[in-house]
């Protein structure tokens, strides 16, 4: 909230602040009231002097303009030339000399016009930021001050605080409210100035009836009948306290309402009671379906669920949020009921979320004012309602309270604080500080614990931490020294899932893919091939339930509406970015969350993916060879990255048809110890097409949950062998139909343990072979950990290897 | 002893030698002359015809002639290996000016690098991992960390929400109360991961991340806590770094403070970072709320703690001079090679 220190300082005198702000917000912020803003008008008007026309004359050189002698002071003299024609001899007027900044960060400095030095500027009310708009320039009251700086002399040497008043500290939400707390931050009185209004002989409870039938949600009720006021304009001054704190002035009444709010943090509501039916008021809750048109003409639907201050017809305000729009005050109105109420902070707040409607006074509601504040504030407002716009005010006002609030009181020992904030503290500081705050302090004799009972404004403090905060915080925080603390525990073992997806994102790392960390939402065009594929994914392994992803109730943008389902919307919306900057090749993977929920029953889940995607070739620009695709590329670092985890058995194959978004000939399910955990494929070329990726682009995904089951696996090292192994290659004819895995599966498995090694070196296609076949040529290599073997087994397994995959697949061999 | 046909025999051979240009041609010289076949193995098979007196002497000239020609043979191969071996590699120079192939170099992202760098900071202390889900029941995000229902506090974090009793998890601090539900003090734990807030503008990412640091034991004060943060915050950015504590309000702590560390920066002179201030906001922090202790069904007559939490891209910005929040999601490689460690 905005803070005046002008305001302020009708309260407790801060007078010496106003040259030095910053000294004071620094004692608010280390006292836990932050002050995130300072805003000095005198600064604005640094260098702006009260000056007198000595001498005017016309520029030589031009019908305009005037050149002025203009005075400061005995002896100090300033030549400017002016162009207004409102000035005369004698005038007193706002000169900015060289140095100053006017409002829109206008610097004057010397000049010379047209021939003429001028050392300066006269200013107009536009120019000093005082009026929109201005004819000439200002003419200042004779009786300022000749070099008087001019925001001193206009009173315009406010200094106002932004202060973030965190929610716990409702009782700081008004001038009044944190007078008090910088009194007792600096130890300084406060200066009180209230005194009882004067009533007439007319009795509110005559004129006016009240029923308050929902005690719980409103725990006190005051109000006043003022009779025979005139609504106008606001006096000066109450115009200027609260445009100093950027509120606007609206009527004296309204006006007043605001200011005693603004004051003692009390929000009041000035009801016209010529339009409350049957003079009465009544508290209590909405009728389902009820209309209400709040004052700024919205019409809301209540439910039943809200608290209403109704006449003897219809709701006239949402207690504590907003007023009716036929019920508030007008030019005609002459009679008023004022309200001044204690309602229930979360009815307030419930209200007030429900329909969105965020006022100062719900908003002090919602916090908690002070209970035992209501009959000071309706006192005060009615008094100033008086004083700026006539009237009288009735005796007898309501206060309905049934249940005085009771401040209960804390229980609290030395040796507690001590032990929170670790350092030894006097019995005396304590006390001290505690009265200071506006606690009663009572210790018995003999004891160690001090009952204290804190003040009614400070509703936030019920448990004996919240002294130790008090405490802490007044008597500086700096005094809490710095020591390790010490743990009778022995240190546990990190959670495992953030030590695996730490290991995974490190092997990805040293294949070269660098990390990208994508939101977890995402448009609903970024989500549809996903969507579309669900068949697809969900046999890779990367399957969900629900029929829709997961939507944000209320999302920031349409760029980010629903949960994802997969990595890939975001890495493939990240190589666009990079494509269009220049990125032509690159490396991307995220280790990251899925959440699904299926329809049926309640729980989300949370699946851990990785993925990875490659886009260009790294084959430099002035060389070409490397011809291998691309999707083989992030096949081996995936196998790798899958390798290095301890995992076995990966196998590449596909089942049913590609993900729409894939290239149908070039894609993969991977399956891993007979489980598909996920997909690889290049994109499709229409996706990257449309997507703007002029160049290959190969994606991969994978379930971390189905890869961690039963990791870490411990490495247990295995024999190399030290007798020599030998080499031996074979070439099969095989049809298109056949994969060069299974192949390879096969003499894998003809071969036994003792073949160690099967790699493709070749594969080729011939007219001779014809179109449906090819050549597929492999590298076996032989060895037995326990001996040399001999020519004889070697031929006999290789044999054996022949026979078993040409029978297995009747293929021959070329 | 024919002399001349010795000397015609050398003078062929030194000439035939001196004449070749290619190790090729050489061994075909070689054999000629040395070879079975050869000039000089002719010469050898004539000792027969001689006399037994004048074998020996024609014996050891023909060694003579025989070893010098080796010699020469030798020399002259030695030679003309060097001369190939030289022509080879001038006809395989390369211009080093041209670049290499792109090298894809392998990164991890900087929210990664500092959650790292934290966790290993606090290991040192005995603190250990704990992760939790995105999305958070309302009783695990706001109930169990003492935000009641319809209580003002709630507007201290723009939520997300999800359905009528599920939000984004506005804070990693859900950790916090699964882990005490789950685990007996005393606990030392970090809790890691992506937190959400419905708010994004220049210095705002809707999706952030924070790290939580739990502390329960018999005896926890204030001054641990200072002295924990003070710790760490020397530990990341400098050892020259001073910590302050600023009183501040979160509900699940009491007392609570935000805690500020001169500017590692500026070395707290005032700078464009720290808003010439000389200091810079790092973390949130208290003593566990007894509330909060309560709900997780630890005695909070017995135990206490406490909490902290730091946000993990604000760690990132002040360490690595980042300007632009936005270069954290976008993913540039020309942001995220930056990042070597």
């Amino acid at each position: 909230m905005k803070i005046s220190l002008k305001w302020l300082n009708e309260y407790i005198d801060v007078s010496n602040f106003l040259s030095s702000p910053h000294e004071l917000a620094n004692r608010l912020t280390h006292a836990g009231l932050e002050v995130e803003e300072i805003q000095s008008r005198r600064k604005d008007y640094e260098n702006v002097l009260v000056g007198e026309i000595l001498q005017k004359e016309r520029h030589p050189d031009a019908d305009r303009l005037t050149v002025c002698q203009v005075t400061t002071g005995v002896g100090i003299v300033h030549q400017i030339v002016c162009g207004a024609k409102n000035h005369n001899v004698g005038d007193r007027v706002a000169l900015a000399l060289p140095g100053a900044v006017l409002p829109g960060n206008f610097t004057i400095k010397n000049s010379r016009i047209r021939g003429v030095d001028s050392g300066g500027m006269l200013c107009s009310e536009k120019e000093l930021g005082l009026a929109d708009e201005s004819e000439g320039i200002i003419i200042l009251d004779r009786k300022m001050a000749l070099g008087q700086p001019l925001a001193e002399a206009m009173g315009l040497d406010d200094v106002t605080f932004e202060l973030k008043v965190t929610p716990n500290r409702s009782d700081c939400l008004s001038h009044y409210g944190l007078a008090r707390e910088i009194s007792c931050l600096l130890g300084v009185a406060l200066r009180t100035s209230f005194r009882p209004a004067k009533t007439s002989n007319l009795s509110t409870r005559e004129k006016m009836g009240l029923d308050v039938r929902e005690v719980r949600h409103c725990p006190r009720y005051a109000g006043a009948f003022v009779s025979g006021v005139k609504i106008g304009e606001s006096p000066e001054w109450l115009r200027s306290r609260l445009n100093s704190i950027g509120m606007k002035s609206i009527n004296n009444v309204v006006d007043v309402t605001n200011f005693v709010m603004m004051e003692l943090g009390q929000p009041l509501h000035a009801f016209d009671a010529a339009f409350l039916k049957d003079s009465k008021i009544i508290v209590e809750l909405s009728k389902n379906q009820e209309k209400f048109v709040t004052l700024d003409g919205t019409e809301l639907t209540l439910t039943g669920e809200e608290l209403v201050i109704r006449d003897g017809a219809k709701p006239v305000a949402l207690a504590g949020v907003i007023g009716s729009l036929n019920s508030g005050v007008r030019e005609e109105t002459v009679d008023l009921f004022i309200e001044s109420a204690y309602f229930l902070p979360s009815t307030v707040r419930r209200t007030s979320r429900k329909f969105g409607i965020e006022t100062d006074s719900a908003y002090r509601f919602a916090r908690g004012v002070d209970p035992e504040g209501v009959l000071r504030a309706l006192d005060r407002a009615c008094e100033l309602i008086c004083e700026v716009a006539g009237g009288e005010i009735f005796k007898d006002p309501y206060d309905v309270y049934p249940s005085p609030f009771v401040q209960e009181k804390i229980v609290i020992s030395l040796s507690f604080v001590e032990e929170r904030l670790g350092y030894k503290i006097e019995e005396e500081l304590f006390t001290t500080w505690m009265k200071r705050m506006g606690c009663k302090v009572h210790q018995d004799v003999g004891s160690q614990l001090f009952e204290v009972v804190p003040p009614p404004y400070r509703v936030d403090l019920a448990l004996a931490e919240d002294l130790v905060e008090e405490f802490g915080r007044l008597n500086g925080y700096e005094n809490i020294p710095e020591v390790l603390p010490e743990s009778k525990g022995e240190p546990q073992r990190d959670q495992l899932t953030f030590l695996l997806e730490g290991e995974v994102s490190r092997l990805a790392r040293e294949m070269g893919y660098a990390q990208a960390i994508n939101y977890s939402f995402v448009s609903a065009t970024m989500h549809e091939p996903i969507l579309q594929s669900k068949e697809s994914l969900k046999r890779a392994g990367l399957g969900w339930e629900a029929s829709h992803p997961i939507a944000l109730r209320n999302p920031l943008n349409e760029d980010l509406t629903e949960m994802r389902l997969s990595l890939l919307p975001g890495l493939i919306h990240n190589v666009v970015h990079n494509f269009r900057h220049g990125n032509l090749c690159g490396r991307l993977f995220e280790v990251g969350l899925v959440v699904d929920k299926p329809e049926d029953q309640g729980d989300y889940r949370h699946f851990r993916r990785l993925a990875l995607i490659a886009w260009g070739n790294e084959v430099g620009l002035w060389s070409s060879q490397g011809e291998v695709p691309l999707v083989f590329d992030v096949k081996t670092a995936l196998g790798d990255i899958l390798k290095s985890m301890g995992g076995a058995r990966l196998q590449w194959n596909k089942e049913g048809v590609a993900p729409s978004f894939l290239h149908p000939g070039q894609w993969s399910h991977l399956k891993y110890e007979n489980r598909n955990i996920g997909i690889l494929g290049k994109l499709h070329p229409e996706f990257s097409e449309r997507l703007k990726i002029k160049t290959e682009c190969v994606v991969a995904e994978i379930n971390l949950d189905l890869l961690f089951v039963g990791m870490p696996r411990a490495v247990k090292a295995a024999p190399i062998g030290k007798f020599p192994g030998v080499e031996r290659d074979i070439a099969f004819v095989v049809p298109n139909t056949i994969s060069a895995g299974m192949v390879q599966e096969a003499i894998q498995k003809a071969g036994g343990k003792l073949l160690r090694r099967v790699d493709i070196f070749d594969t080729f296609k011939s007219d001779d072979l014809g179109n449906d076949r090819r050549s597929l040529a492999y590298r076996l290599f032989y060895q037995d950990f326990e001996k040399t073997m001999t020519e004889d087994q070697i031929s006999a397994l290789q044999k054996e290897v022949i026979d078993r995959v040409c029978q297995k697949f009747s293929i021959a061999v070329r | 002893m024919d002399e001349n046909r010795f000397e015609e025999i050398r003078v062929h051979a030194i000439g035939a030698i001196e004449r070749t240009t290619s190790s090729s041609g050489l061994y075909e010289v070689k054999v000629s002359i040395l070879g079975k076949h050869g000039k000089v193995s002719e010469l050898m098979r004539e000792m027969g015809k001689l006399s037994k007196e004048d074998r020996p002497l024609f014996g050891k000239r023909v060694n003579e002639l025989k070893e010098e020609l080796e010699a020469a043979f030798s020399a002259k191969e030695e030679q003309l290996k060097r001369q190939e071996w030289e022509e080879r590699v001038q006809s395989e120079e390369l211009d080093l000016t041209l670049p290499g192939p792109k090298a894809f170099r392998g990164r991890l992202h900087p929210v990664t690098l500092v959650i790292q760098e934290i966790v290993s900071i606090f290991q040192r202390l005995g603190f250990s991992v704990r992760t939790g889900p995105l999305i958070e029941s309302d009783d695990y995000n706001f109930k169990a960390l003492n935000f009641p229902e319809d209580h003002p506090a709630r507007d201290m974090q723009d939520t997300f929400f999800i359905d009528e009793h599920h939000v984004l998890r506005t804070h990693t601090s859900p950790i916090q109360i699964r882990t005490m539900e789950s685990e007996k003090p005393p606990l030392r734990i970090l809790a890691p991961g992506m937190v959400f807030r419905c708010d994004s503008d220049m210095s705002h990412l809707p999706q952030f991340h924070q790290i939580e640091g739990l502390w329960i034991d018999e005896k926890v004060s204030m001054a641990n806590l200072k002295g924990t943060i003070s710790f760490f915050a020397r530990t990341f950015f400098d050892q020259s770094v001073k910590v302050r504590f600023r009183p501040s309000f979160f509900p699940f702590t009491e007392p609570s403070a935000e805690v500020d560390c001169s500017c590692p920066r500026c070395g707290g002179q005032g700078c464009r970072m720290c808003g010439h201030s000389g200091w810079i906001e790092i973390a949130g922090c208290g003593l566990v709320h007894p509330n909060v202790l309560s709900y997780c069904g630890i005695d909070p007559k017995k135990w206490q703690g406490y909490a902290f939490g730091l946000g993990i891209e604000r760690m990132a910005i002040i360490k690595y001079n980042i300007e632009d929040i936005r270069l954290f999601m976008e993913n540039d490689l020309r942001f995220l090679e930056q990042f070597r460690v």
